[in-house]
């Protein structure tokens, strides 16, 4: 298995910083989307939608760089840099990063790190979801929820992480692949 | 205090603020956080960002918890108090530690491998071109009238490829200025790791540990 | 001290046909300054990286310092035989500021921590930047990195100093100092030196010959035969002898009012009354750092200024972004931030989809490319390119886009003296033909003198029209 040199360690940093200068270009949105929520109760939803975007750094790094670690390494990467640029979410942001990372990491394991199409995208999709959901019913005391409203939490969570994570995912990794910077 | 081991508190301690429920425990960490950052002369601006902030997310949270949920009143005030801890704490880490410090540390006291550490800070201060870059990406787009959005592919395969360039060429300037993966390196400045850090460290803990003892029902 | 023996090197890029060097050889001896030159495309910057081991060499005794190839020695003691310099001055740092950089480089050579500050203090006073010490590296201009770059080389003491276009965006001045820097380097203490440039201005008391690189073969060309080549870039064929002030009969396109551009609390250029006129072609020349570059992303809206900006009389922030950026186009000084799609013919498709149609029929734009020695390149990744052929196609495709007006950041950058030749041919005659409205900056001045209408300067934060000086 390919080692990690400092090519790539400096390409997945890079990635994760343009990752969250875009989230941040978009950081408006997300307020704007929770104030308008807030008042139903709903905020967490916000959060829900736009999280694809958010841990979309994982697959990316995952599929560009392709060596054990660099999903996890990506967006651990984006929440230090977001930590030291002002983010105000501190440790938070590092063990959320981590384990987002993590999250879609899981599906590049679980396929042993040799296929890299649609069948483990949607499943790095699933375990982030998973993943991140869990650490959420903990963090965000969402186990408080009812399940009702906890069951449509994880749908749109996972819409979000499949849509952002999964197909714009993919189709980034065509192009790349048509630019010959990747392989098929 | 060292930065590594300034770190690892900090990391341990959130993951005990997020699983455990004792919102005194919070409390103290907020009015120690909140000590520590005055003591370092944070800026006014900045404190009240630092406050603003966490207060409309947690109360929108605390209020959608209400509405959707059947928390109790406990269980509420420790999840509002909660995400002051983390904006706390993590202010006053960032006011009181400089990156590249923090990385000198890791590579001298925690044994990061210095690629890691120096492949990092190559990344992080190239900061203000990667901030332009987005701009300029899509500025380059409407010019050929085409209009880039946060979900077209295009702006993240142009963003990635600006990537790849530039890490090409940061590890080449890397060789070229005598870095070699895994090569002893020796070190101008070192980073002191004193018997009063591990103090510090294991107090701090340790104080942690019996209020969250004491204050659980 | 070292001499770099070159026998027979052949190489390859993955996936292509035909070799870009091919039984290449050649010698540049200890002590020299070496000057290399030859068409964009050539494979200069491939045959530097390959001397510096930054491409995988399939056969590593192809290239030898003083007998001996790169992977015979120790990776820690590589730096002290071989180091490069690059073309872009803003991605060859690591760290923050430069003394944490020169520290940076002077550990890795495992210098003991006690003589680094000396070793970076005697670097710095050698190339005159003693000054720059203690400031950030992202904030300093293209000019000042590229000594930065030069201290460090210094510092750490290295053989063979290898320049990749080093000075392709650098002031005319900051040029010759640096030049003599290296020169120094060569005479005092016997660097081996290899540069490659296409401006061939202000080498001439240095090199008597120079080594031409085509068709993957090395050749030295005659003391005469240098001279010749030379000849082009004489200080009288850099001048420009057509502009005039501008007078009141012309049109003003773009007027800026109070207009004032900062960064980070540096201000650039000082709130001044400033305007660009309608169907004319404008150069702008400063040196590097004064803000240039800055003033055309203020004209795009890509930036902050101070005071207004108006377009045809209306303020540039009430038009429609979309409308605005197809009436002024900006082609950005790194080429590759131009560029949307994957291969040459795709990216061409896309101008001819929104652009001028009308003009650039498939036809024109097939000769064009021919006129640029672009033909058959259709199906090559863009990125793929090398720097100058990368240059021309962005160039190409933000002429057939035709907006009214077109702003040009260096647009010769990188380019050999054919392709500089072609393009002027090409912008002038387009030009004419559709009545555009161009502004240029260039720190190269050949070949522009027969394009240029209007020449304003950018100095002490003040931007004033030129007229010819006797
Ligand atoms: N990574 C690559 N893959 C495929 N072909 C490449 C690659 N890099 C360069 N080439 C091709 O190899 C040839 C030589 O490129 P190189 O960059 O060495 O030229 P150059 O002499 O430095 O040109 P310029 O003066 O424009 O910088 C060019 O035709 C280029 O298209
Ligand atoms: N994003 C930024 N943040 C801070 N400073 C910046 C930024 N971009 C540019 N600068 C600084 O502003 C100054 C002007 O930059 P600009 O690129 O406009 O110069 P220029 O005149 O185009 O120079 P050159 O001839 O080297 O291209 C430089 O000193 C540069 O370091
Ligand atoms: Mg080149
Ligand atoms: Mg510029």
């Amino acid at each position: 298995m390919k080692r990690w040199h400092i090519r790539d360690i400096i390409l997945v940093t890079i990635i994760a910083i343009f990752m969250g200068v875009i989230f941040w270009a978009i950081g408006p949105v997300y307020t704007i989307l929770a104030a308008a929520l807030a008042p139903a109760g709903l905020q967490p939803l916000a959060n829900e939608l736009l999280l694809g975007i958010w841990v979309m750094a994982g697959p990316l790094a995952g599929f560009v760089i392709r060596i054990p670690g660099a999903a996890t390494l990506g967006e651990l990467l984006g929440a230090v840099v977001e930590m030291f640029l002002g983010g105000i979410w501190g440790a938070s942001t590092l063990i959320s990063g981590t384990l987002q990372g993590f999250g879609s990491e899981l599906g590049f394991i679980l396929t042993g790190y040799k296929r890299y199409g649609w069948f483990t995208l949607v499943l790095s999709a699933l375990t982030t979801t998973i993943v991140t959901f869990i650490w959420d019913l903990f963090r965000s005391g969402y186990a408080a929820y009812h399940l009702p409203f906890l069951l449509l939490l994880f749908c749109v969570r996972f819409l979000s992480v499949f849509i952002f994570g999964g197909v714009l995912t993919k189709l980034i990794n065509n192009l790349l692949v048509r630019a010959h910077v990747l392989k098929d | 205090m060292n930065p590594s081991l300034k770190l690892t508190l900090l990391i341990l301690i959130a993951l005990e603020v997020s699983f455990i429920q004792v919102w005194s425990v919070n409390v103290a960490l907020i009015v120690v956080s909140l000590l520590l950052m005055l003591f370092n002369h944070v800026s006014w601006r900045r404190l009240l960002w630092l406050t603003l902030v966490p207060l409309f997310f947690a109360s929108a949270l605390v209020w959608s918890l209400m509405l959707r949920g059947d928390a109790s009143t406990h269980f509420l005030i420790v999840i509002f108090t909660r995400m002051f801890v983390y904006v706390y704490m993590g202010g006053w880490f960032t006011l009181t530690t400089k990156p590249l410090w923090l990385t000198r540390s890791l590579e001298q006291n925690a044994k990061l491998p210095s690629k890691f550490a120096y492949g990092f800070l190559a990344a992080f201060n190239l900061m203000p071109k990667i901030q332009a870059e987005v701009a300029t990406v899509r500025a380059a787009a409407l010019m050929r009238g085409e209009v880039l959005h946060v979900w077209s592919p295009r702006l993240y395969f142009k963003v990635i490829l600006a990537a790849m360039n530039w890490s090409d060429q940061l590890a080449a300037a890397m060789t070229s200025h005598g870095f070699v993966e895994g090569a002893p390196r020796t070190h101008a400045l070192t980073v002191p790791l004193l018997a009063r850090d591990w103090w510090i460290f294991g107090i701090s803990l340790l104080l942690v540990q019996v209020g969250l003892f004491v204050g659980l029902p | 001290m070292a001499t770099v023996t070159i026998q027979s090197l052949t190489y390859t890029y993955p996936k292509q046909s035909r070799p870009v060097l091919d039984h290449l050889s050649g010698t540049f001896p200890t002590g020299k300054f070496s000057l290399l030159t030859g068409v964009s495309g050539g494979g200069k910057s491939t045959l530097l990286k390959l001397i510096a081991g930054l491409l995988p060499n399939p056969d590593d005794t192809t290239v030898t310092f003083d007998g001996q190839p790169l992977n015979a020695i120790t990776p820690t003691d590589r730096a002290k035989t071989v180091v490069m310099l690059f073309q872009e001055p803003s991605t060859q740092f690591t760290m923050d500021t430069v003394e944490n950089e020169l520290r940076f480089a002077l550990e890795n050579q495992q210098v003991p921590a006690g003589e680094i500050a000396d070793r970076s203090d005697a670097a710095l006073a050698f190339i005159g930047i003693t000054d720059l010490k203690f400031r950030k590296l992202m904030q300093l201009s293209g000019g000042e990195q590229q000594k930065v770059a030069l201290a460090i080389i210094v510092a750490m003491n290295s053989d063979v100093i290898l320049l990749d276009e080093p000075f392709a965006s650098i002031d005319p001045p900051t040029r010759l100092v640096l030049l003599e820097k290296l020169v120094a380097l060569c005479n005092e203490r016997g660097k081996t030196i290899v540069l490659a440039d296409h401006d061939l201005s202000g080498y001439q008391q240095w090199v008597d010959h120079l080594a031409v690189l085509a068709d993957g073969h090395l050749t030295l060309l005659s003391v005469d035969e240098t001279r010749a080549r030379f000849a082009a870039f004489t200080p009288q064929r850099l001048q420009l002898t057509h502009v005039q002030l501008p007078s009141d009969q012309l049109t003003v396109c773009l007027q800026g009012t109070a207009l004032g551009l900062a960064h980070s609390n540096r201000q650039l250029i000082a709130p001044q009354s400033l305007s660009f006129y309608a169907h004319k072609t404008t150069l702008i020349t400063g040196p590097n750092g004064s803000g240039k570059s800055t003033l055309f992303r203020a004209l795009v809206r890509l930036g902050h200024y101070q005071g207004h900006i108006a377009y045809r009389d209306t303020d540039i922030k009430k038009i429609r972004k979309r409308r605005y950026a197809r009436q002024v186009g900006l082609m950005f000084q790194a080429a590759a931030a131009q560029f949307l799609n994957v291969t040459v013919a795709e990216e061409l498709a896309l101008s001819q989809k929104y652009g001028n149609s009308t003009y650039f029929t498939p036809e024109r734009v097939h000769a064009l490319l021919d006129q640029l020695n672009l033909a058959g390149r259709d199906e090559q990744v863009l990125y793929s390119l090398s720097s100058g052929q990368q240059k021309k196609i962005q160039l190409l495709c933000m002429l057939i886009m035709a907006p009214e007006v077109l702003l040009l950041d260096e647009p010769l950058k990188g380019l050999d003296y054919a392709s500089i030749q072609a393009v002027m041919a090409i912008l002038k005659t387009v030009q004419h033909d559709l009545d555009l409205t161009l502004i240029l900056i260039s720190h190269q001045l050949s070949g522009l003198d027969a394009l240029v209408d209007l020449h304003l300067q950018l100095e002490d934060h003040q931007l004033t029209y030129q007229e010819v000086r006797a």
